[in-house]
């Protein structure tokens, strides 16, 4: 009897163990799910190269080409999108990024970005804020921004 | 009588014997006020993600509040901490910054500090400035900062007093040591920087000229233990810092060359046992900091190792009480520390940090030796000197394991939310190089084996 259930448990965690391969193969074979967002009519090209996203992501860069501000939006830290946007699109760790912040906030040499609560939130502040930029969920369609796609 | 009876005061006619507040927590009511308002805190920031304020555009309100508990065994490290608790160390800052036009920034922080007797809490500007700079199309920024400025000074200068920003309860005391803080915090001046950011990295330069804060402090509660003040005469100071890409990789060489004056009216000062010392009046004190910093990260590590030749040079300054007895001084210190998140929220941190004030005398014995030396010439040429006061006098020889500190640590992170951080933390130490001397301020009773337990709670907004 005992034998049995043995048997059952190794069946069991091997399908675990395969079904765990899937998922992980699936989501290395995935597209980002996220994507960066502008106010429509913001001075920039797309596509925008990586350094100078993460620039803008970072606060080094406050200023469009045609000198008008940068207004820069971000979810909360433990927002499970901020941390793809992070890794997936900047290629950096969020607590990176974090730090960056911290250093301009606290040294008086710059300021951190706008914290939203919500994705809707973001929507509408991007719709509506000239020079915005943000990001949001890639399956959320929205005629309402403009996408920024990454070199 | 019946009056009596039916007092409320009267133990009999009510449900609980009122037991008096500061037998349940075996600490001072002072103590378990504070610890209310923590609480009050801690239910006031727990349901919130973000608490900044953006008041209207472009101005920003940010800030922190940090406070620790300090129990140690030996030495007293910020108020009374040897075998009961003690809560004398709370930061607290508040900064606003306003973008007028797109590339212009002007920002101010006031700090207040308590830290046992040395700091009490009263504010201060810690900076205040107006910062200009462009951004070039081929991905490079020229700038400049005017006003009081944070001093570019390795990894965690620029944000010191944020704990949020530090590695453990205290930065490593090492490189980032107490006595020389005010020093090293922030000076008054000009700034010029010059950031390069390209696909191999970011590198950017920072240079300072002006005069350090030295003349706004009480030298009697610096390192120094003397009763006058310090003048700063003008310095320099800067940082040349890589950092790849993803920021995985850090690399910095910060420099200085901080320059005082030591002026006193008094030639005399009264020693904690009551014994008359003489000091100068007048002096020169010169810092020259060099460190070199290097980071590490993967997505759950984090590699840091800094390592620091100091020089102090000081003229006219050579008294019984001055732990540096050479003129020329060439002090060391470096540190290693690895933090690993093993889960989200979660951190766990160790380090090794080691520093020697004076890098041809590692253990303190010939230091020790120089110090009784003195001690023993003051003692002979002061007549009608009683036994009592010899020994007390020979208290103040600073001995060997002064000389050193080699410090190991083992902290545990938790955050709460990304505005609220708790963290515990034990030091186990051979010296006392950095320790404070304002909570320990006769030398010969400093115990060179200490332990240090620490709890902290800060917020940041």
């Amino acid at each position: 009897m005992p034998k049995i259930i043995s048997c059952y448990t190794y069946r069991f965690r091997n399908m675990a163990l395969l079904s765990l391969i899937l998922l992980f193969s699936g989501s290395m074979m995935a597209e980002e799910n996220v994507v960066a967002v502008v106010h429509y009519g913001t001075p920039v090209t797309t596509p925008i190269s990586r350094i100078r996203l993460s620039s803008i992501f970072s606060m080094r860069l406050t200023t469009w080409s045609d000198g008008s501000a940068i207004k820069v939006f971000v979810l909360p830290d433990d927002n499970p999108l901020n941390s793809s946007f992070c890794k997936q699109i900047l290629k950096l760790f969020p607590h990176q990024l974090r730090y960056a912040w911290d250093r301009l906030v606290y040294s008086g040499t710059g300021q951190a970005p706008v914290i939203l609560s919500s994705t809707q939130e973001m929507e509408n502040k991007i719709a509506n804020t000239p020079g915005a930029i943000g990001y949001l969920p890639k399956e959320k369609k929205d005629d309402n921004v403009a996408i920024l796609l990454v070199e | 009588m019946l009056f009596k009876q039916i007092s409320p005061h009267h133990y009999k006619y009510r449900l609980f014997r009122p037991i008096p507040i500061a037998h349940i927590f075996t600490v001072n009511p002072r103590t378990i006020a504070r610890k209310l308002g923590l609480i009050f805190l801690l239910s006031f920031s727990l349901n919130t993600n973000c608490l900044s304020f953006e008041l209207f555009d472009s101005v920003q309100i940010h800030g922190f509040v940090s406070q620790t508990m300090f129990l140690t065994s030996g030495n007293n490290m910020f108020g009374p901490s040897i075998s009961n608790p003690s809560f004398d160390f709370t930061e607290l800052g508040i900064n606003g910054s306003w973008s007028p036009i797109p590339n212009l920034l002007l920002s101010m922080q006031i700090i207040s500090r308590r830290a046992g007797n040395g700091y009490d809490g009263s504010p201060n500007v810690d900076f205040g400035l107006l910062d200009y700079s462009h951004y070039f199309e081929d991905d490079y920024k020229i700038g400049f900062r005017a006003g009081r400025i944070r001093i570019p000074y390795g990894l965690y200068n620029d944000t010191r007093d944020v704990a949020f920003t530090r590695p453990s309860i205290l930065l490593p005391q090492s490189v980032y040591f107490e006595g020389t803080r005010d020093f090293t915090i922030s000076a008054d001046g000009l700034l010029i920087y010059a950031e390069l950011l390209k696909p191999w990295g970011n590198l950017t330069l920072e240079l300072f000229g002006g005069y350090n804060r030295s003349n706004e402090l009480d030298a009697k509660f610096s390192f120094l233990s003397l009763p006058g003040n310090l003048e700063p005469n003008p310095g320099f100071s800067g940082r040349l810092n890589y950092e790849s890409y993803d920021a995985s990789l850090r690399f910095a060489l910060s420099g200085g060359y901080i320059p005082m004056d030591y002026k006193s009216s008094s030639s005399l000062i009264v020693g904690p046992t009551g014994t008359l010392i003489p000091t100068p009046t007048k002096g020169k004190l010169t810092f020259t900091p060099i460190l070199l910093s290097s980071q590490y990260n993967t997505d759950k590590w984090t590699f840091t190792s800094e390592y620091s030749p100091f020089f102090i040079n000081t003229s006219g300054l050579n008294t019984v009480v001055n732990p540096f007895a050479d003129s020329n001084n060439f002090a060391q210190s470096y540190y290693f520390q690895v933090a690993y998140r093993f889960a989200p929220k979660w951190e766990l941190m160790t380090r090794y940090d080691a520093m020697y004030t004076n890098s041809h005398d590692q253990n303190g014995k010939e230091s020790e030796l120089k110090s009784q030396y003195l001690i023993h010439q003051l003692i002979k040429n002061t007549p009608n000197l009683s036994s009592l006061e010899a020994y007390n006098l020979f208290q103040f020889a600073s001995p060997a394991h002064s000389h050193f500190a080699k410090t190991l640590t083992v902290g545990l992170r938790y955050d709460i939310s990304p505005m609220m951080m708790i963290r515990a933390e034990y030091n186990y130490i051979n010296g006392t190089a950095w320790l404070p001397t304002q909570g320990n301020p006769i030398p010969g009773e400093t115990k060179q084996y200490w332990d240090m337990f620490g709890l902290q709670v800060s917020i940041r907004f």
